[in-house]
């Protein structure tokens, strides 16, 4: 029983949107809303899964004073700050008495400390795209000499310097993005829609059972 | 050549410093260097303008802080278009890392610059956990994810939601997004309800929104900075009123632009060295 309800489960779960999706009658769809309700609700529960899981690991780690430690101190007194200021403040602006506005803590640590330091994290990219592709793009054979034509054509015809220059390049560039690169990202779109067709496929029936853990 | 060998070792903080400068330089003077609008912008754009006074859009802020530089710019450019147009915009956020803090920063902009008004204009309804399930779910009624706003006000006391229930009530959906979700709304709210979807992602991600704008799937594309300039600067060339507002995204091309071209500048000089040393090696100096 421990293992055919919850295939059972599965299975019927998994099946019922599929047929309310070709036979959209009344009651069928009825009771398809409330599987989506469910599955927004269960997925909001993974979120606090993710929460209890994060805040274990590192509260091991700062039991054992593993490597790091003081981060992982870091890591809970933020999210506990950050937490708090999120239930028992409010989010966006207040308007006060006087007519000005304040933002509250949450917005305010997150407008100008999480926002920031994401902006400059991602920022750092540049530099390291830049060293990387000076080291990178090498004419080693015709494969890598082309990636290196298709990659200066597309950085040229992407900034409005390169039309100044080259009147031609933006719509060579663009024809890139439309033609060979359409097809291939069509060609990894479809085939990662079918491995992921095959993959339900498997769950739907019961041969794949990943919700049933490793025994 | 040994010389060419040690060139071709270049340090890297050489790079760092050039790209640096290429960034600060035309920070601090602005070159205002013209932007061309491509068809996949401008198919977003000219979908907007047929619409009519009172119409609705989604826009959904599936992005956080790290992508702000290049969809922050896209948000206020759609905004202010919608605004002149009295376009009702419905914001959401089914990103977890700060998407609902941008369209918070966002909409104050919106308010801030041309006085939109929440709950009239436009109404920041929040997050919602659950990617494709919440969109599936905003299908059928918009009240079972968000039955308020993002401040706690219940959705049938919000002036702009009387007549909203669903997407089929609305006239287009656009993402600024940010890891799988652009695809999301396009496979699932496009491909299941018929809506018209349009997608404002990062540079590095717009490639692979080109299939689906070939297809039909999705109305059109911007893509990163550049898409956000030409957006900006359509809805500038449209509504001449907007002009003492903040560009952020033309600005910023200046920037890309000198910082592309150190980029290709050391990847010429680099493939140069390397042609050296590799008949150097050959001929065996």
């Amino acid at each position: 029983m421990k293992r055919q309800v919850p295939i059972l489960l599965a299975i019927a779960a998994s099946l019922y949107p599929v047929i309310a999706f070709f036979f959209p009658a009344r009651g069928i769809n009825t009771f398809n809303q409330g599987l989506d309700e469910w599955m927004v609700i269960i997925a909001s529960f993974a979120l606090l899964l993710g929460i209890i899981s994060m805040i274990q690991v590192n509260l091991a780690k700062v039991r054992r004073r593993a490597k790091g430690w003081i981060f992982s101190v870091l890591t809970l007194l933020a999210f506990a700050v950050m937490a708090s200021f999120g239930i028992f403040g409010g989010q966006g602006e207040t308007v006060l008495a006087d007519g000005s506005t304040r933002l509250e803590p949450f917005t305010w640590v997150f407008q100008f400390m999480y926002s920031p330091l994401q902006s400059t994290m991602f920022s750092l990219l540049a530099f390291y795209v830049a060293s990387a592709s000076y080291r990178a793009f090498r004419v080693r054979n015709i494969e890598a000499t082309l990636l290196l034509i298709g990659a200066v054509i597309i950085m040229i015809g992407r900034i409005p310097l390169g039309k100044l220059v080259f009147p031609f390049i933006p719509e060579v560039a663009e024809w890139i993005m439309k033609y060979p690169n359409a097809a291939a990202q069509r060609g990894v779109i479809i085939g990662a829609a079918l491995g992921a067709a095959a993959m339900s496929i498997r769950v739907m029936v019961g041969i794949e059972r990943p919700y049933l853990g490793k025994s | 050549m040994k010389w060419a060998q040690k060139l071709l070792l270049v340090d890297r903080r050489i790079i760092f410093l050039l790209v640096f400068l290429g960034a600060l330089i035309p920070i601090l003077s602005p070159i205002g260097l013209i932007v061309q609008v491509s068809p996949p912008v401008r198919a977003i754009f000219d979908r907007v303008e047929r619409m009519q006074a009172g119409d609705a859009i989604l826009l959904s802020f599936d992005y956080g802080p790290s992508d702000g530089p290049e969809l922050d710019p896209m948000a206020n450019a759609i905004l202010r278009h919608c605004n002149k147009k009295g376009i009702k915009v419905l914001g959401i956020s089914l990103f977890p890392l700060g998407g609902v803090d941008m369209a918070f920063a966002r909409m104050a902009d919106l308010t801030r610059d041309l006085g939109g008004q929440n709950g009239i204009d436009w109404v920041n309804l929040g997050y919602k956990d659950g990617g494709q399930a919440a969109m599936k779910l905003m299908g059928e009624d918009f009240t079972a994810v968000f039955p308020t706003d993002a401040d706690g006000v219940p959705i049938e006391e919000i002036p702009l939601m009387q007549g909203i229930r669903n997407y089929g009530d609305l006239e287009m959906a656009i993402s600024l997004a940010t890891s799988v979700l652009g695809e999301w709304w396009i496979n699932l709210v496009n491909a299941q309800f018929g809506i018209d979807v349009a997608v404002g992602s990062t540079a590095v991600s717009a490639p692979k929104y080109y299939a689906y704008v070939e297809a039909k799937q999705a109305i059109g594309v911007m893509g990163g900075m550049k898409g956000a300039s030409e957006y900006e600067e359509l809805v500038e060339r449209a509504y001449p009123d907007l002009a003492g507002l903040s560009r952020t995204a033309t600005v910023g091309m200046d920037v890309q632009s000198i910082v592309h071209l150190v980029i290709i500048f050391f990847i010429i000089f680099g493939n140069i060295m390397y042609v050296l040393t590799q008949r150097t090696r050959r001929e065996g100096i």
